[in-house]
């Protein structure tokens, strides 16, 4: 749908039905039921923010200058209200100083009943505070008021960083009372409660309430329609290892209703959810698709170029504004111009058709159509010119809309003349243009995992589930990685089953071949058309692997803690040591447990948070608690991260008694063993004063460490981030791809992770894997860039400036190639190029150069 | 070389414009685009001509306000350095 | 490889007054390798001569070409049916490229657009060092394959001088002192006593143009 009317502001007159030449408007139009047939379902109905009117303590709806978080990415954005200069709603200050409150509508049982985090309110608040400054030059103050911070996606915690200590945004650890306006500024009091329990007040020009992610009702309606189960708090219920599975086969969920989370989380649910929903369908894959029958390509060398104009009126768009006629006549003077046309809508089916008809009628060879973005419109213009033999890249578009009729609609005049300017430079570039011819390539239908951990298995399973022969490498002697050290999850999912389960699932499927204690020596090869070298097993005997896609699911370690006695006393041990102790032995002998947090996280040498560390921790003590409700046990922390559904077991931990002490960074907590015991020292913030806790065990809440992949990535041209973890090609939008095409990425190889959220990524990859594998050929972009090798003096100028490593001195051949199948088309070696041997097919420098030219033969 | 072309051929002005920095979809092509940008604006100072003729902004695809800023912007900083000396 | 820069501006300006028709002449090899005075530099030196003849209401009519090496008689040859056509000609190769151009066309008026300016090394895009003098005497095999004669100011061949200073040069504490750096390295691949041995120095005094034929190479007549 590309407009909606909005009811409330309508008239009803519906002349706009009337209006529409493309009659693309139903103004009656009701809703009506269709019956679709489907294999599969996925529910992603989203999520809405917590709406806080009604509720006295933050004074929404009543106080013009307190907004929602959303309401405040309003005011940020260009295209907002204020067009993104940061004003307060009241009377369009600038704020001097904001508030930002956090939890509004999360973390709380009393107020609203939603005992769960949002996950995503201490990121947005803190980028939302940056963006405040960003667009406020100069003075502004900027507070966030919070509980705990919860920054613990990947490189969140930089993120959070670089707020509090280089670019000043204050933050308070806090409970906030109550908020009121003085009448005659407008501004706003906080009170609240500091750490220490005092009543503070401070005055803000504007306070931001850090709303929460609801579930919205008409999604609980589907839910109840469809017969999903929900938890209490209507997210959809799922399993610790089935992330995206509702309780109804065939049904799968993604995104916030399936619990609360960031984009990236969503986009690899996404990806999860595709992929389940795929390969219950995959042996119907391709059957509904119809494959379009192309005529061959005419010969057009050596012929004059014969080019037709095709000019687009899009209603009343461009036609409104510009003398479409005008130009159109204009168009027919030019150079080599032997047609020209105007079009209603260029784009619309019948209008291909026309053009067409028109290609063969005038024996046309190039084409320009000046009409809207080559952005959206082109690919499916030069489908036109293929359907009937003419090479795609033969056209050629001027943006007549976007560029000049939208934006110059008050100087018509002005916007007919460069109309002409635009036709003109096209007319001159179609003239010099060139076919191109599209390499295509095989696809190698066989994918690579590099890990056999609960990632890597999964990937494997989903993809030979999907139809695909699957290697999967362990370089260990057994399959299962980290997560043979684990017993059970925080829901009480059972991990040692789990994995005997799903090793065994992976060693029965034909489609898998296992490869343990193998190492990769050796690597080449593009998208599609993988080779890897690997040596394998204890008699390192060599396999060669041919593959179209690679899935990297190396994984992640414990941290190996040398702090707080740990080597030194048996009494000191990691979360995972302690979980282990407590299935084997219990906790009966246990008086006091005390727990540290952030054991090699969120310090000098690792800035990152390692994220499940905190859930690890509240499961032991529940676990100790269950096992003798009797026993002690303090968990000393920073913050308690306990983001999303986790929330709950830190309520439960609570209300079962576990104590909970704040540690500060610069003073953390002193732990001394002598013929007594064990001793562990904690500053207490809220009583400020020391206290000292005898203890039967001390157990370190230890963070990731990123698996040793120094080699590998050197090997396969992987990069990754100081930390070791890979790189994804996009933290928000591609958080499974790897920047290369064919190679993707899952587990705690990519970063920290629970095993819910390994499992969601690897069938991602597996899905984005099975999108790539799906094709049997790729047509391969013509747009790359070519060596003269003639002319080229190997100066290695291209080599080295190409962001992608992709030209290389070829050793057997004497010569620099570049190979298209590689080439991702920027252009950079085409312009470092000293002796322009260099050129990038369609964007050549006189296929640039001519349009200059014609631009400003015209005058300015 | 097009920037250089396009002021040789009478532009009176030529704006480059970038990703933000740090975003963009070839990694540092738009670091490598501004030290372009001020190579070609030391040349034409070189040759006795106004450096500030060309210039490189930068903004995501997102910025419609602000690429229509930037134009107004660039029109009138070109306003105010009269045409280029090579159209007379 | 030969490495080169590009004259200031003002002074190609300079040389070319009065030509109305300059043909600019790049070099396909060391200077095109070194971002210098190859297809692209060639273009770009023109596009701003012919801006500023315009902005000086002294339009010059400029050409170009790009010839393999300027040092190699048959490349030359490329430019026999065009130097007439012009008043002068610009050279955008090494010191050697533009004498040899001058030497085939010795009734034309040859400027150089470029200062020739080290025997170099390359260390990344547009980065070189210097590493190599000429002096015709390597001693790299005595001094660890660092050269004295390069790499010391003052380009001895036998042992630093007296201001070699904790392990930098004199001249500048961010230079380091060459035979610091040979001591180290012979000393790290046992081979110390090679310091000891005498290599006497190059007589750069009178130096004539030299000529260099390989052996095998002789043409009869010159047996």
């Amino acid at each position: 749908m590309a407009y909606a009317i909005d009811l409330d502001t309508c008239v009803g007159c519906g002349l706009c039905e009337n209006m529409c030449m493309a009659k693309a408007i139903k103004y009656n139009d009701e809703e009506h039921e269709t019956n679709v047939r489907v294999g599969s379902i996925i529910l992603s109905p989203g999520t809405q923010g917590f709406d806080p009117t009604g509720y006295d303590i933050w004074g929404y709806g009543r106080f013009p200058n307190v907004v929602t978080s959303e309401g405040f990415e309003r005011i940020l954005s260009a295209g907002g209200p204020y067009f993104g200069h940061v004003m307060r709603p009241l009377d369009r200050e600038e704020p001097k100083r904001i508030a930002w409150l956090q939890c509004v509508g999360s973390r709380d049982t009393h107020r609203c009943g939603n005992d769960y985090c949002s996950s995503v309110c201490c990121m947005y608040a803190v980028k939302e505070a940056m963006i405040a400054k960003e667009h406020i030059h100069g003075d502004i103050d900027t507070v966030i008021f919070y509980m705990d911070m919860r920054t613990v996606g990947k490189d969140y915690e930089k993120y959070f960083l670089r707020a509090r200590d280089k670019d000043g945004v204050r933050f308070v650890k806090s409970r906030v009372h109550s908020i009121d306006e003085i009448p005659e500024t407008g501004d706003l009091t906080v009170t609240y409660a500091d750490e220490s329990g005092n009543i503070i007040e401070e005055i803000f020009s504007m306070v931001v309430l850090s709303v929460g992610l609801t579930i919205p009702d008409t999604a609980i309606e589907l839910a109840n329609r469809l017969d999903i189960d929900l938890n209490k708090n209507n997210f959809v219920k799922t399993g610790p290892f089935t992330p995206v599975a509702t309780s109804r086969p065939g049904i799968y969920t993604c995104g916030v209703f399936q619990g609360p989370k960031d984009i990236p989380g969503s986009v690899i649910e996404a990806s999860a959810a595709a992929c389940l929903a795929g390969a219950d369908l995959s042996e119907a894959r391709g059957k509904d698709t119809k494959v379009i029958e192309l005529p061959k390509q005419k010969d057009i060398t050596g012929e004059e170029p014969r080019i037709g104009v095709f000019v687009c009126n899009c209603g009343i768009n461009i036609g409104g504004i510009i003398d479409v006629t005008s130009v159109q006549d204009y168009s027919a003077k030019l150079p080599n111009v032997v047609f020209t046309d105007q079009n209603l809508f260029t784009c619309s089916q019948d209008t291909q058709e026309k053009i067409k008809e028109k290609i063969k009628e005038h024996n046309l060879n190039r084409v320009v159509v000046a009409s809207c973005s080559p952005k959206t419109h082109e690919p499916m213009f030069m489908e036109t010119l293929e359907a009937c033999g003419l090479n795609r890249y033969l056209f050629e578009m001027a943006n007549i809309r976007n560029q000049d009729s939208w934006i110059h609609s008050k100087t018509p005049d002005l916007a007919t003349q460069k109309a002409k300017d635009l036709v003109r430079m096209s007319v001159a570039r179609a003239a010099a243009l060139n076919p191109l011819k599209e390499k295509i390539i095989n696809v190698i239908q066989r994918a690579l995992v590099i890990g056999g951990g609960i990632a890597g298995m999964n990937s494997a399973l989903s993809l030979a589930h999907q139809g695909f022969d699957v290697v999967i490498l362990e370089k260990d002697r057994e399959l299962g990685g980290f997560s043979r050290k684990l017993i059970h999850t925080i829901e009480g999912g059972d991990v040692q089953a789990y994995i005997k389960e799903l090793i065994g699932k992976i060693s029965a499927h034909h489609r898998i071949n296992i490869l343990k204690e193998a190492n990769v020596t050796a690597f080449g090869g593009y998208k599609g058309n993988f080779t890897t070298d690997v040596i394998v097993g204890p008699d390192k005997e060599k396999h060669i692997i041919k593959h179209g896609v690679i899935i990297v699911a190396t994984g992640a370690n414990e941290y190996q803690p040398h702090e707080y006695l740990y080597g030194d006393d048996d009494r000191v041990m990691t979360q995972v040591e302690l979980a282990d102790r407590l299935e084997n032995k219990g906790a009966s002998d246990l008086k006091n447990i005390v727990m540290i947090q952030c054991v090699g996280s969120r310090n000098d040498e690792n800035q990152e948070c390692s994220r499940i560390c905190c859930q690890s921790a509240i499961k032991n003590a529940l676990d100790v608690k269950e096992s003798n409700p009797d026993a002690q046990v303090f968990i000393l922390y920073r913050d308690i991260r306990t983001y999303g559904l986790l929330e709950g077991f830190y309520t439960e931990a609570r209300r079962k008694g576990v104590i909970f002490i704040q540690y500060k960074q610069d003073n953390p907590p002193d732990v001394q063993a002598d013929s007594q015991g064990l001793f562990v020292t904690v500053r207490d913030h809220v009583l400020e004063r020391d206290i000292r806790i005898q203890t039967d065990l001390l157990a370190l809440s230890t963070g990731f460490v990123a698996a040793d992949t120094e080699k590998l990535s050197r090997i396969m041209k992987l990069n990754r981030n100081p930390e070791g973890y890979f790189l994804e090609a996009h933290v928000k939008l591609r958080p499974v791809d790897m920047p290369g095409d064919g190679i993707f990425l899952c587990g705690t190889a990519h970063g920290p992770k629970l095993i819910s959220e390994a499992i969601s990524q690897a069938q991602a990859a597996a899905s984005r894997a099975t999108t790539f594998l799906a094709n049997s050929e790729i047509k391969l972009s013509a747009i790359t860039a070519k060596v003269d090798i003639e002319h080229c003096v190997k100066c290695l100028t291209c080599v080295r400036s190409c962001p992608f490593e992709v030209p290389v001195f070829n050793l057997t051949e004497k010569v620099i190639e570049i190979d298209e199948a590689m080439c991702h088309g920027c252009g950079v070696c085409a312009g470092v190029c000293p002796r322009q041997a260099i050129q990038l097919s369609f964007y050549e420098d006189d296929q640039i150069a001519c349009k200059i030219d014609a631009l400003l033969a015209g005058g300015m | 070389m097009y920037l250089l072309r396009a002021i040789q051929k009478g532009a009176d002005g030529v704006y480059v414009v970038g990703c933000l920095e740090g975003t963009c979809h070839y990694n540092e092509g738009n670091f490598r685009a501004s030290e372009r940008v001020k190579h070609v604006q030391m040349l034409l100072e070189e040759v006795g001509l106004e450096g500030d003729r060309v210039r490189m902004y930068n903004l995501s695809s997102g910025e419609g306000p602000t690429f229509a800023a930037y134009a107004k912007e660039m029109t009138e900083h070109i306003r105010k350095l009269g045409p280029n000396r090579l159209n007379k | 490889m030969i490495v080169a820069k590009r004259k200031p501006f003002e002074e190609i300006k300079e040389m070319l007054k009065g030509y109305k028709k300059v043909l600019n002449v790049g070099c396909g090899t060391c200077v095109a390798v070194c971002l210098a005075g190859g297809e692209k530099e060639v273009d770009v030196l023109n596009i701003e001569l012919d801006m500023a003849g315009k902005l000086d209401e002294n339009p010059i009519e400029l050409g170009a070409m790009t010839i393999e090496r300027q040092c190699d008689r048959e490349y030359l040859e490329a430019l026999d049916p065009l130097v007439d056509d012009y008043d002068a000609i610009l050279s955008m190769a090494c010191g050697a490229g533009i004498q040899f151009l001058a030497e085939r066309y010795p009734h034309k008026p040859i400027f150089p657009a470029v200062d020739t300016t080290f025997i170099g090394v390359n260390q990344g895009v547009g980065w070189y060092e210097e590493r190599c003098r000429s002096c015709g005497s390597c001693v790299l095999g005595l001094t660890g394959g660092i050269c004295p004669v390069t790499m010391c100011a003052k380009g001895l061949y036998n042992g630093p001088c007296g201001g070699t200073n904790k392990g930098s040069c004199e001249i500048d504490k961010d230079q380091p002192c060459a035979w610091y750096l040979i001591y180290e390295r012979l000393s790290r691949q046992g081979r110390l006593d090679n310091i000891l041995k005498f290599s006497p120095a190059t007589d750069w005094q009178n130096q004539i143009p030299r000529t260099l034929i390989q052996p095998g190479y002789k043409k009869s007549e010159e047996v």
